[in-house]
């Protein structure tokens, strides 16, 4: 580790961190919500004998919310599953180039995605989209979170490739013993 | 370019962009997206939003984090130290029975949480230390559990059998019917082996040190028995039609957290919030690789990728076993840098049209390659059960795990040569329930 890691956050680092914290709890929550939703639509079905109306779409809906808007978390939490065979494989100096580059390569996706997500979400918004069941769920809602979680993550990479770069952190969390 | 030509570029490009370690769920978009743009133009970004959310607006999905969050729960508690003393005092007048009880504790205990390193975590650390003192060797203690632990993603509920389920578009409960008969015939292949090899090494198989009473041997089950009795309701409302496998897993999940919760204990805000946050990272790490292989398809089928792919493979009118051989082969190689998740999601999609026009049953598939993506976590370099039981027993150097683990690799083969003659060991079941 970087003598730097001892060294407090930049305000803007620490608080990007901190809103990927609370999202991702937020997106926790609605996993839990989630599984209280879908054990009343078992209920409301099986032992009312009623249809479910709301439950299927709040459900789905929801999770992929939870997607979206938990990604920065994950990435904070180095969750994102990846191939680390090459990186295991050369020197740490090695590794931050290739981190560079990797994250570069991920940055760039996540911003043309958001940017295309923005016009996308502003379309339902205004002309009040909605889903084609009887509950009518204003499709903005959930769609928002496309938006909003790739703008986070971008912020988060930005952290992530700050920290990597100015020493703070090692590249892809791995010490200069990790090697295959 | 021919679509053949941008198919090869399409994998040259994908494997260059995933070696710089990037997460793979941005690096299958970043792939999408950059030939997207290149050969449809600038507006073709314009798709992708829609193209992601559509792919994941599906209730099947939901499914995914609902077993994950089930898995995490008993994965928290000691269910797995209780699993294992439980069998081992049921079977130690067994010959052999250490090494059938933690390979049988392996099998349960993956059914219940679905997570082959949460297995190898949770019984190799009781198993392989008693197996040592007891004179088993370090190969044969440590190989078992490293194989053992990968029996979680065959045994039902199993979140590889959902992610190929959606990518293959075929029955979740089908495929997990399915992978009961070769989940236990594999089970048997694992113990058979084990008590060859220590019945050839010499190693003492009774236990006759030990004798329990019958409440020492009843008193764990009623903390076992609800979580089993959660696991074959699950599979029963699915393969009875009572529930779709979002539901079951719904109820399942609310289910494993209370009992965690109330035969284990776990009930403080930071103890749940383990639970969840692994529940969490896991599911949305996995639904942001599906979101993006969904895109990952859409650009191939533009591309006329995946079309052309299969209409070459069908124009060569090659034996099917041999076509299935080059599958398997082609698995095995990506098994051994990249997840099964990963791999599912990427290669379904293309390898379906192929299967299919050359007559496999696509359920009998998902099993096949259920099997070579256990061949993948316990082989070099990423076999990820390796590291975790090198990371339980320090001591005990990765190539003797290896070692160890080779010839249960051999019978994940034979398991496949077996399910290749006898396809009705997978197909028999799924049709006899579900008709």
């Amino acid at each position: 580790m970087s003598s730097k890691q001892a060294a407090p956050l930049p305000a803007w680092v620490a608080a990007v961190n901190a809103v990927s914290r609370a999202f991702g709890v937020f997106s926790a929550g609605l996993i839990v919500l989630s599984i209280f939703v879908v054990c009343h639509m078992v209920f409301v079905r099986a032992v009312l004998g009623q249809s479910s109306i709301w439950q299927t779409e709040f459900v789905t809906f929801s999770l992929v919310a939870a997607t979206f808007l938990a990604a920065p978390y994950i990435l904070l939490s180095r969750g994102h599953v990846c191939v680390d065979v090459v990186p295991l494989m050369i020197t740490t100096s090695a590794r931050r180039r290739l981190h560079f580059v990797g994250s570069v390569v991920a940055l760039a996706f996540c911003a043309v995605f958001l940017y295309a997500a923005i016009p996308w979400w502003w379309d339902a918004w205004t002309t009040g989209q909605t889903t084609p069941s009887i509950w009518k769920a204003r499709m903005w809602i959930p769609m928002l979170s496309v938006p909003l979680g790739l703008g986070l993550l971008c912020l988060q990479y930005l952290t992530e490739i700050w920290l990597v770069l100015s020493h703070r952190a090692l590249p892809f969390g791995l010490s200069t013993e990790d090697k295959l | 370019m021919t679509p053949l030509m941008i198919g090869m570029l399409i994998v040259v490009v994908t494997v260059l962009v995933l070696a710089t370690g990037l997460p793979i769920a941005f690096g299958l978009g970043a792939v999408a997206l950059g030939f997207m743009i290149a050969f449809d133009g600038w507006h073709a970004v314009h798709f992708v939003p829609e193209t992601v959310f559509a792919g994941l607006d599906d209730f099947t999905l939901v499914s995914l984090p609902m077993f994950i969050i089930m898995g995490a729960a008993v994965a928290s508690s000691r269910a797995g130290s209780d699993l294992y003393e439980a069998l081992a005092r049921w079977l130690h007048r067994v010959p052999g029975s250490l090494v059938i009880s933690n390979i049988g504790a392996c099998a349960l205990f993956s059914a219940l949480t679905g997570s082959s390193p949460a297995t190898c975590a949770a019984i190799g650390k009781m198993g392989i230390p008693e197996m040592r003192k007891r004179g088993y060797d370090d190969d044969l203690a440590t190989g078992a559990i490293a194989a053992g632990g990968t029996l979680g993603i065959l045994i039902p509920p199993s979140i590889t059998m959902i992610l190929y389920g959606i990518a293959s578009e075929t029955s979740i409960g089908r495929l997990f019917i399915a992978g009961i008969i070769p989940g236990l015939l594999l089970t048997f292949l694992f113990m058979a082996w084990a008590l060859f090899i220590s019945w050839k090494r010499g190693t003492v198989l009774v236990d006759n040190d030990r004798v329990y009473s019958l409440k020492e041997k009843f008193e764990l089950l009623p903390r076992l028995l609800p979580f089993i009795v959660v696991i074959v309701g699950v599979v029963y409302a699915l393969y009875g039609g009572i529930a779709t496998p979002s539901e079951a897993a719904g109820v399942g999940a609310m289910l494993c957290l209370l009992m965690v919760m109330v035969i284990y204990r776990v009930w403080r805000p930071m103890e749940l919030w383990v639970i969840l946050r692994a529940g969490l990272c896991e599911s949305g790490m996995l639904l942001m690789i599906i979101g993006t292989s969904i895109l990952f398809g859409y650009m191939m089928s533009s591309l006329q990728v995946t079309q052309s792919l299969a209409e070459s493979i069908g124009a060569m009118q090659m034996n099917k076993w041999l076509v299935l051989a080059a599958i398997n082969a082609l698995l095995l190689g990506a098994g051994m840098f990249l997840p099964p998740a990963a791999i599912i999601l990427m290669t379904t999609p293309i390898l379906m049209p192929v299967i299919l026009a050359a007559g496999f049953d696509p359920i009998w598939f998902g099993v096949i390659l259920t099997i070579n993506m256990e061949l993948g976590l316990i082989t070099p370099p990423v076999g990820l059960n390796l590291f975790v039981i090198n990371g339980i027993t320090p001591d005990i150097k990765l190539q003797t795990i290896l070692r160890g683990a080779l010839p249960f690799m051999g019978c994940m083969v034979v398991a496949i040569l077996i399910l290749c003659i006898f396809p009705g060991l997978a197909t028999w079941l799924p049709t006899r329930l579900m008709g």
